[in-house]
C-alpha cells in the first residue's frame, strides 16, 4: 500500500475529476504483449472525455465511468494505443504491443531536443540497453558495429586499454581523430590518461565513466548536426545522455550483477625447445659457423617453457551496480553506483572500478527549472608492459626461447645476474609481469548544474556550468629482478620508481536562448542563440628514482638517487558564439541553418577566430500527394547538408617559436631551440557535403536511413619536413589536404512482430579516404624503421596507413633466398625499391545484430565485420626472421623453410645474421578481413506472476558469450588489435599485440 | 528639522520609487537587451585566449645581455653532447673495433657495411652536426644585435664558432663535402647544395683559427673550450690534412704546455678512464641525464654496456689481449653471456656518468710521432719512435725502435688504434691514411671503397632540392 499511496496522490493530482454522473466501474490488468509483464503508469481514459486513471504497479486500474460511455482508450508511451469498446465489460484486460514507429522520439542533437522525424543531419542513436550482455567498460566501445559510419577498434585485450572511435575516417594527419565526446553537454577528456609508454598500449580515459548509466547515445555525423561544435566538430560529435528519473514515477530499484571468465581469442603457435635449436644450429651452419661454438647445442637439458602459458591465465570478470530512480511532479532523480573488477588475462593485469552517479532535476515553478549532475569514478588499472618493449610480458613471453625456464629450481625467478637468465634482449617475461608495479590510479568527476527559465511560452534561457576533473597517479616501481629495474644500471640500478601525477579540469559555461513560434498552420520556426566559455587547465608532475637499498623499499623515498623530476602546467581556452535557425514549412520542406564562430588559444595570433556554418534542407516526400497513394511508406524524407567544421586539436603553443630548458651543461643551465613559429596556425578544416534519405515503412516496422557524404579536410596541420640542415626536423603548418568519402546504410527491421517477435539491426558502412595533399610532393613516412624507411607511408593519392616496402615475389627454389621485385628496374635492390604493399582501410565495415523473443526469451546475435583491410604482422619479422638474429623464438610457419635446393616454398632459407631474406615486404601484410560473432546471448524475463510475491518487478537471467568466433584469413593471433594504439598514420600493425578476449558470463538483473 | 527630515524622506522614498519604476520598466522593456549581455562572455576573453606557456620562451627572448647569451650558448654545448656517440658508432663500429649485438638494424647495418641511406646513426650524426650551426649561428647573430663588452663577445663567439668547426670537421670527415650553413635563415638552409670538402676543410679552419686566441686559456674544467682544445683541433685537423709541419707545431705547443693549460699524462692507464684527467684536452660531459635508456640513438652507457647493443670485435679483442697493455682493462668478459654471435665481451669504458673524451694529450704525442714520421725523423730523440713510445710505456709495453718510415706508420696506426680505442679514431683514421681498403677488405667481405664515406641521410636527399642527385656512390 505504502508503494501505491504516491500513486494515488499522482492520480488525484493530475487528473480533472470531472463531475460526471458515474454509473459503473471497470477493472482490469494491462500487461506487455511481448512478455506479459504488468505495465505501470498506463493512460485509461474514456473515449470523446478527459475521465481517466493510470494503472498502478501491478497494472491493475479501476475507473468508473457513465452509462453512455462507449469505449476505453489505453495508451503508453512506446506502445501502440489501443481503443477497446466496453460493450457492457465489467473486467477489461488488455495487452499492449510495443510501437516499433518511435517516430515522435525526442532526439538530443547538441544544445537542444529535436523530433526525430525532423532532424536534417545524419545522425544515429544507439541506445545502449541493447548491449548490457556484454562486458562493455565504456561507452566508445558501445559504439562498436551499431552504428553505421562509426569504425570502432578496441587495440589489445588489456581491460581499460585504448579504442580507437573513427567517425566517417581519418579526417587528420597528424591532430587528434577523436570525435568530441559530450555526456549531458559537458565535453569530457578522452585518449590515454598515463604518461608513461607501456609498449604502444594506453589506457583510455573514458573507461572511468560507468556505461550503464546512459540513456542514449546520439553520433552527429554531417556538417548540419556537427556545425554547432564549430572547431571542435570535424571529428564527429558523440552526445551521450544519462539516466534522470521520471515525473510521477515511484522509486524504482534495479540490481544488476554479472560475472563472467575471459580466455584470449587466439594464440600464436611457437616452436619448441628442440624444434628451435634445430632451427638455430641450421642457420648458424648455414652462414658458416659452428653451432656448437655458439653456444647452442644440438640437446638441451629438457627445458622447454611454454611462455605463452606462462604469463596468460583465465581471466575473471565481476561487475554489480545498483540503481535508484524516481520522481514527483516536481523533483526527479537517478542515483547509482557500480562496481567493476576485471582481471587481464596476462597475470598480474586487472581493471578495477568504482563509480557513483547523481541526477536530480527540480522544477521550482512553472518558469524555472534547475538539476545537478554528477557522475564520479575510481579506476586502478594494474597494467603490464607490452608490444614494442624488450621487457613486456606478452611481447616477451612470445618471443622468449623456451629453453630458458622462468623459474630456478627452488622455486625463484631467475633474475638479472642469475645464470639461467636470458639477459638482454630477451629477459624473464613472468617476472616482467609479477615483479614490477604498475599502478594507474584515475580519479574522474564529472558534474554540471543547469537551469533552464521560460521567459515567454516560447522563449527559454538556459545555462550551464559544469567541470570534467580527471586526476591520475601512476605508482610504478621495478625492483632489481626485472629488466629495468635490474639490468640496466645506466637506468635503475637495484630498482627504478616513478611516480607521477596528472590533473586536468575543464570549466565550462554554456548559455543559450532558445525560441520557438508556429505562424498560422504552416509555418513552424524554432532558433537558438548561445556562447559558450571553456577554459582547460593541466597539471602535472613527476620524479622518478633509483639505486634503491633493497627491494623491500619501493617508493622514491628510498632511492639512493632521485634522478629526475618535473611539475608542469598547460592552460588553454575557447570562447564561442553560436546560433541555429530550424524552419518548417507545412511539415514538408525543413531547412536547419547552423554557425559557430570559435576562438582558441591554440591558434596562432592572426588566426584567433574562426566561423563554421552550415545549411540544410529537407523534403518530406511522403506528405506529398503524389505519395499519398503509398500507405506502406510512413515516412520519407531527402535531406541534404553542406557545412564547414574544424579541428583544434593541434596541441598547445604550436605556433610559437620557442627555445626550452634542456639539460644544464658543465653546471650551466641550457636553454635550446624548441619549435618554429607559425603565427599563420590555425584550426584544421572540413568541408563536408552530405545527402541522405530517412525511410520508415509499414508502421514504421522498416526503417532505412541513407547517406552520402564527401568531406574534404584542408589546411591540415602537418609537420612539413626539412632538411636537417635547418637545424630542425620540421616546421608546423596548414598544409595538408584529406579526403573521404564514403556511403552508410543503416536498415533497422522487426520482422515478426507477435508472440514471436524477431528484429534485425543491421548497418554498413564504406569509407574512402584518400591523403590529397601533403607539405611537399615528397611522402612522408611513419611507423617502425624498415629497410626501405618505414612500415607506413603517408603519400598523396593514398589513404591513411598505407604500408611501405618491397615487394615479395616469392623464395628462389635454388638458393632459398627471397626474391623481392626491382621496382625502379635500376638492377639493384635498395631502398628505392619501395612502393606501397597495402593499407589497413577496410573496404567496408558494419554490424548485423538479429533479436528473437518468444515467452520471455530472448536471443541475440550480433555479428561485426571490416572487409578488406591489411594488417602488417610485424612480429613476423622477429618471429619468422630467416634467422636474422638467433635471441626470439620462431612461429611454427619457420618449419616451412627453404632447406635443400628445390624446396618450393614461401619462407626463406635461415641463415644467421643474414637481413637480406628478412627485409621488410609483403610477405609480411596480410589480409585481416573478417567476420566475428561479437556476443551471442540469450536472456530469459522471468514472468511477473513468479516474482511478484517477493515484490520483485522484474527479473532477467542471461548468458552471454563475446567474441565467441571470428572468420578470418588473418595468421596472427587476432585481426582487431593496433600496436601503435591510437595513432593514425600508423594504423594496422600487430606487433607483439594482446589478443582481444573472449568472454563467457552469466548475469542477473532485479527490478523492483 | 523633524518636518524637514520627514519631507525630505519622503521626497527620498517619492525619489526612489521613480527611479525603481524606471529602471523595472527598463527591464522589462529591453529584456532582450539584457539576455544578450548575459550571453555575452565578458572580460575573460583576452586572458582566456592567451595563456602563456610556462616551459619556454619565444626566439627573440633569448638573448638579451651577456648571461642570456651564455646560457644560449650552452645549447651548442648541449648538441656537441649529442655528437659523441654517432661519432663513436662512426668512428669503431663502422671500423673494426665493434661489432653489432643488438637489434637494432642501424647497428646491424653498420657491423656488416651494408649501410642503407636511412640509417638512423647517419641520420642522428648529421642532424647533430646541423643542430651544433644553427645554435652556434643563432648565437653569433644575436651576439651582434646586444650590447655587450668586446671580451664578452670574443669569448662566446669564439666558442660557438669553434664547436661549429668542430662539428663541420666531424661532418666532413664522415659524408665528405656537406652544406656549409653560416645563418640560421630557414628558406636558405632548407635548399642548400653540397660544398667540396676542401671547402669545408677551410670553413673549418677559419672557425679554428678565429677561436685560438679568443677562448680561455685556463678553464673551469677540461668540459669547457681551452686553447688547449683549440690548438688539439687544429693539431688533428693539420694531420688530417697531411701539413704535417703544422700538425706537430700544434701538438707541440700543446705538448709543452707554451700559450695553454700544461696537460700531464696519467701514469696509470685506468685513470684515463675517469672524469677530468690531467691529460683531458676537452671532454663532453655526461650526466644522468644524458644517458637516456629508450630511444633509437642511445647514450654509449646503454648502447655498450645496458643493452650491449654493440661490443667488441674479435679482431679488437685480439689486438688489446696481444698489444694493447693495460688498455686491456677497457673491456670485461663475461661467459654467462657468449652465446651465439656475443663473444661474452663488453666495452666497460663508458661508465653511467661517465664523461666522453674529445681531446687528450696522448693523441697529440701520437700526431707529432706521425707527422715526424711523415717527415722522415724516424727515430732518436724529438722522434716518431721517441713519442710513440711515450704512450707504449705507459701502457705498460716495452719500447720498439723503429727502422723504417713504412714501419713507423705501421706502428703508429697500430697505436693509435689501441689507445683511442671506442673513441671514434678507427675509420677516420683508416680513411685519412689510404688504409682502409687493405685494413678493411680483409676484415669484411662486405666492404667496398664507397664505405668510406656514410651516405647523406635519406631524408635529405628528399627534402632538400639542393641534395637531389648528389648522394655519395653506393647508396
Amino acid at each position: 500500500m505504502n508503494k501505491i499511496l504516491p500513486l494515488i496522490i499522482l492520480c488525484i493530482l493530475f487528473l480533472r475529476i470531472e463531475s460526471y454522473a458515474q454509473s459503473r466501474v471497470i477493472t482490469g490488468v494491462v500487461t506487455n504483449a511481448q512478455d506479459n509483464s504488468p505495465l505501470p503508469g498506463v493512460n485509461i481514459f474514456i473515449k470523446g472525455t478527459s475521465t481517466g486513471t493510470i494503472t498502478d504497479f501491478e497494472g491493475r486500474y479501476s475507473l468508473g465511468v457513465p452509462a453512455d460511455a462507449t469505449s476505453l482508450v489505453f495508451s503508453y508511451i512506446g506502445f501502440i494505443s489501443q481503443e477497446i469498446a466496453i460493450q457492457g465489460k465489467s473486467v477489461i484486460d488488455v495487452s499492449l504491443a510495443e510501437d516499433a514507429k518511435q517516430l515522435d522520439e525526442l532526439v538530443v542533437t547538441g544544445y537542444t531536443m529535436q523530433n526525430k522525424r525532423d532532424i536534417l543531419g545524419s545522425i544515429t542513436s544507439v541506445k545502449p540497453d541493447e548491449l548490457r550482455q556484454m562486458p562493455i567498460v565504456g561507452f566508445d566501445q558501445a559504439l562498436q558495429g551499431q552504428a553505421s559510419g562509426v569504425m570502432v577498434t578496441q587495440s589489445s585485450g588489456e581491460p581499460g586499454g585504448g579504442i580507437m572511435v573513427r567517425i566517417r575516417g581519418n579526417s587528420s594527419i597528424s591532430s587528434s581523430n577523436r570525435p568530441l565526446f559530450i555526456v549531458d553537454g559537458i565535453p569530457v577528456r578522452d585518449g590515454g590518461l598515463t604518461g608513461r609508454s607501456f609498449g604502444g598500449q594506453q589506457d583510455n580515459a573514458i573507461a572511468s565513466l560507468n556505461p550503464n548509466d546512459i540513456e542514449s547515445i546520439e553520433i552527429l555525423k554531417d556538417a548540419s548536426a556537427k556545425a554547432m561544435f564549430g572547431s571542435r566538430a570535424a571529428n564527429g560529435v558523440v552526445l551521450i545522455t544519462t539516466k534522470r528519473g521520471k515525473a510521477g514515477e515511484r522509486t524504482r530499484f534495479e540490481v544488476d550483477v554479472q560475472r563472467g571468465l575471459s580466455d584470449p581469442t587466439g594464440r600464436v603457435d611457437l616452436l619448441n625447445a628442440a624444434e628451435l635449436l634445430e632451427l638455430q644450429r641450421e642457420s648458424l651452419i648455414n652462414a658458416g659457423q659452428d653451432p656448437n661454438l655458439a653456444g647452442i647445442p644440438g640437446v638441451t637439458d629438457a627445458v622447454d617453457t611454454d611462455w605463452i602459458n606462462a604469463v596468460t591465465r583465465r581471466a575473471l570478470y565481476e561487475q554489480y551496480q545498483l540503481s535508484a530512480s524516481g520522481g514527483s511532479d516536481k523533483t526527479r532523480f537517478y542515483l547509482s553506483g557500480s562496481f567493476r573488477d576485471e582481471e587481464g588475462v596476462i597475470v598480474n593485469n586487472s581493471f578495477t572500478r568504482m563509480t557513483g552517479a547523481a541526477n536530480i532535476d527540480h522544477n521550482a515553478n512553472k518558469r524555472l527549472n534547475f538539476g545537478l549532475n554528477i557522475s564520479a569514478g575510481r579506476t586502478l588499472n594494474r597494467r603490464v608492459k607490452g608490444d614494442n618493449f624488450l621487457d613486456g610480458v606478452y611481447s616477451g613471453a612470445l618471443r622468449s626461447l623456451p629453453y630458458y625456464a622462468p623459474y630456478d629450481e627452488n622455486g625463484n625467478f631467475y633474475v638479472p645476474g642469475n645464470p639461467g637468465y636470458a639477459e638482454f634482449p630477451n629477459f624473464n617475461p613472468l617476472a616482467q609481469a609479477i615483479l614490477p608495479r604498475f599502478d594507474t590510479y584515475a580519479t574522474k568527476l564529472l558534474g554540471g548544474f543547469n537551469a533552464r527559465y521560460e521567459i515567454m511560452p516560447n522563449l527559454s534561457l538556459s545555462t550551464r556550468f559544469s567541470l570534467d576533473y580527471t586526476s591520475t597517479i601512476e605508482d610504478q616501481f621495478e625492483p632489481s629482478g626485472t629488466a629495468i629495474g635490474g639490468f640496466l644500471p645506466s637506468i635503475g640500478g637495484r630498482g627504478y620508481g616513478v611516480y607521477s601525477t596528472g590533473e586536468s579540469s575543464q570549466f565550462l559555461n554554456t548559455t543559450t536562448l532558445i525560441y520557438n513560434k508556429t505562424i498560422g498552420e504552416k509555418h513552424a520556426l524554432d532558433g537558438l542563440l548561445g556562447t559558450e566559455i571553456l577554459e582547460r587547465v593541466s597539471r602535472s608532475s613527476f620524479v622518478s628514482g633509483q639505486f634503491f637499498p633493497s627491494d623491500d623499499f619501493t617508493y622514491i623515498t628510498s632511492a639512493g638517487l632521485v634522478n629526475d623530476g618535473s611539475s608542469f602546467l598547460i592552460e588553454s581556452g575557447l570562447i564561442s558564439f553560436f546560433g541555429q535557425l530550424n524552419y518548417k514549412y507545412q511539415d514538408r520542406y525543413l531547412v536547419t541553418l547552423n554557425a559557430r564562430y570559435d576562438g582558441s588559444s591554440r591558434f596562432g595570433e592572426d588566426r584567433k577566430f574562426g566561423f563554421f556554418p552550415s545549411a540544410s534542407v529537407g523534403w518530406r516526400l511522403s506528405e506529398e500527394q503524389f505519395l499519398q497513394n503509398f500507405e506502406k511508406i510512413d515516412d520519407l524524407k531527402l535531406r541534404m547538408s553542406y557545412g564547414i567544421t574544424g579541428n583544434e586539436r593541434i596541441g598547445d603553443f604550436q605556433f610559437l617559436g620557442t627555445w626550452a630548458a634542456s639539460n644544464a651543461y658543465n653546471g650551466v643551465p641550457a636553454i635550446s631551440p624548441a619549435t618554429l613559429a607559425n603565427p599563420l596556425l590555425q584550426w584544421e578544416q572540413t568541408t563536408e557535403f552530405n545527402i541522405g534519405a530517412d525511410i520508415s515503412l509499414y508502421s514504421g516496422r522498416v526503417q532505412i536511413n541513407a547517406d552520402y557524404y564527401y568531406n574534404t579536410t584542408n589546411d591540415l596541420l602537418l609537420s612539413e619536413i626539412l632538411p636537417l640542415t635547418t637545424g630542425f626536423g620540421s616546421v608546423l603548418g596548414n598544409l595538408g589536404e584529406v579526403t573521404n568519402q564514403g556511403a552508410e546504410l543503416t536498415i533497422n527491421s522487426i520482422n515478426f512482430n507477435g508472440p514471436l517477435r524477431w528484429s534485425t539491426q543491421f548497418n554498413i558502412s564504406r569509407n574512402q579516404n584518400i591523403v590529397r595533399k601533403l607539405a611537399t610532393d615528397e611522402p612522408q613516412f611513419a611507423g617502425y624503421n624498415t629497410f626501405t624507411n618505414s612500415t607506413h607511408i603517408i603519400k598523396p593519392g593514398y589513404p591513411l596507413g598505407t604500408y611501405w616496402g618491397l615487394v615479395f615475389l616469392g623464395v628462389d627454389p635454388g638458393t632459398g633466398n627471397a626474391i623481392y621485385k626491382d621496382v625502379n628496374n635500376d638492377g639493384e635492390l635498395t631502398a628505392e625499391d619501395g612502393t606501397v604493399i597495402g593499407n589497413a582501410q577496410p573496404d567496408f565495415f558494419g554490424g548485423l545484430t538479429n533479436t528473437w523473443s518468444y515467452k520471455g526469451f530472448e536471443l541475440s546475435l550480433f555479428l561485426q565485420f571490416s572487409y578488406g583491410n591489411e594488417m602488417i604482422n610485424f612480429a613476423k619479422t622477429s618471429m619468422v626472421n630467416s634467422g636474422q638474429d638467433i635471441e626470439n623464438n620462431q612461429t611454427r610457419e619457420a618449419l616451412l623453410r627453404w632447406r635443400n635446393p628445390g624446396d618450393i616454398t614461401s619462407v626463406p632459407r635461415y641463415e644467421f645474421e643474414n637481413t637480406f631474406n628478412n627485409r621488410f615486404s609483403s610477405r609480411f601484410v596480410e589480409d585481416a578481413s573478417y567476420l566475428r560473432i561479437k556476443n551471442l546471448s540469450l536472456a530469459y524475463n522471468v514472468p511477473s506472476k513468479w516474482v511478484e510475491k517477493y515484490r520483485l518487478e522484474g527479473v532477467r537471467l542471461f548468458v552471454s558469450g563475446t567474441n565467441l568466433w571470428t572468420l578470418t584469413n588473418y595468421s596472427g593471433a587476432d585481426p582487431e588489435v593496433n600496436s601503435l594504439d591510437g595513432s593514425t598514420v600508423s594504423q594496422g600493425l600487430d606487433f607483439y599485440t594482446l589478443p582481444q578476449v573472449r568472454t563467457l558470463m552469466a548475469g542477473i538483473n532485479l527490478r523492483f | 528639522m523633524t518636518f524637514n527630515n520627514t519631507y525630505h524622506h519622503i521626497k527620498d522614498n517619492g525619489h526612489q520609487k521613480t527611479a525603481y519604476s524606471g529602471i523595472f520598466r527598463f527591464i522589462k522593456k529591453s529584456y532582450l537587451l539584457w539576455i544578450l549581455l548575459c550571453l555575452m562572455p565578458l572580460g575573460a576573453c583576452q586572458d582566456l585566449l592567451s595563456p602563456q606557456p610556462v616551459d619556454r620562451i619565444s626566439d627573440d627572448l633569448v638573448i638579451k645581455d651577456a648571461s642570456s647569451a651564455r646560457v644560449a650558448l650552452t645549447s651548442v654545448y648541449r648538441s656537441f653532447v649529442a655528437l659523441t656517440t654517432p661519432k663513436i658508432v662512426a668512428g669503431d663500429l663502422m671500423a673494426d673495433n665493434l661489432i653489432h649485438n643488438g637489434t637494432f638494424i642501424q647497428y646491424l647495418e653498420i657491423s656488416n657495411k651494408d649501410l642503407s641511406a636511412s640509417n638512423a646513426s647517419a641520420e642522428a650524426l648529421w642532424s647533430v652536426v646541423y643542430q651544433v650551426a644553427y645554435r652556434a649561428n643563432f648565437v653569433l647573430e644575436w651576439l651582434d644585435r646586444i650590447e655587450i663588452t668586446q671580451n664578452q663577445f670574443d669569448e662566446i663567439s669564439a666558442v660557438a664558432r669553434f664547436l661549429r668547426g668542430y662539428a663541420y670537421f666531424v661532418g666532413v670527415t664522415t659524408y665528405g663535402g656537406i652544406p656549409i650553413v653560416t645563418s640560421t635563415e630557414i628558406s636558405v638552409n632548407r635548399n642548400i647544395s653540397r660544398a667540396t670538402a676542401a671547402e669545408v676543410y677551410d670553413f673549418v679552419e677559419q672557425d679554428y683559427l678565429y677561436a685560438l686566441d679568443k677562448v680561455p686559456v685556463q678553464t673551469f674544467n677540461s668540459g669547457d673550450v681551452s686553447n688547449g682544445a683549440v690548438k688539439a683541433a687544429l693539431a688533428r685537423f693539420y694531420l688530417y690534412r697531411e701539413d704535417w709541419q703544422r700538425a706537430d707545431q700544434y701538438a707541440s705547443e700543446v705538448i709543452s704546455g707554451i700559450g695553454s693549460r700544461q696537460y700531464q699524462l696519467e701514469s696509470n692507464f685506468n685513470n684515463v678512464l675517469r672524469d677530468f684527467s690531467s691529460e683531458s684536452i676537452l671532454e663532453v660531459i655526461y650526466t644522468a641525464n644524458d644517458n637516456p635508456g629508450t630511444s633509437t640513438n642511445f647514450g654509449l652507457n646503454n648502447l655498450l654496456e645496458g643493452r650491449r647493443e654493440i661490443i667488441p670485435s674479435p679482431d679488437a679483442i685480439q689486438a688489446l689481449q696481444e698489444s694493447g697493455g693495460s688498455r686491456i682493462n677497457m673491456i670485461s668478459f663475461n661467459s654467462a653471456l657468449a652465446r651465439g654471435n656475443d663473444n661474452g665481451w663488453t666495452v666497460t669504458r663508458y661508465g653511467p656518468f661517465d664523461n666522453v673524451t674529445i681531446f687528450r694529450l696522448p693523441e697529440m704525442y701520437l700526431i707529432r710521432a706521425e707527422a715526424r714520421a711523415r717527415r722522415g725523423i724516424i727515430s732518436g730523440p724529438n722522434s716518431a719512435a721517441s713519442d710513440l713510445n711515450v704512450i707504449r710505456e705507459r701502457a705498460g709495453l716495452a719500447a720498439i725502435n723503429l727502422a723504417s718510415q713504412l714501419q713507423a706508420l705501421q706502428a703508429i696506426e697500430n697505436e693509435r688504434r689501441m689507445e683511442f680505442c671506442f673513441e671514434g679514431h678507427r675509420w677516420y683514421d683508416l680513411k685519412r691514411t689510404g688504409r682502409a681498403g687493405a685494413v678493411m677488405g680483409v676484415y669484411s667481405r662486405n666492404w667496398s671503397s664507397t664505405d668510406e664515406l656514410w651516405p647523406i641521410p635519406l631524408r635529405e636527399i628528399q627534402n632538400n632540392p639542393g641534395l637531389r642527385n648528389s648522394q655519395n656512390p653506393g647508396y
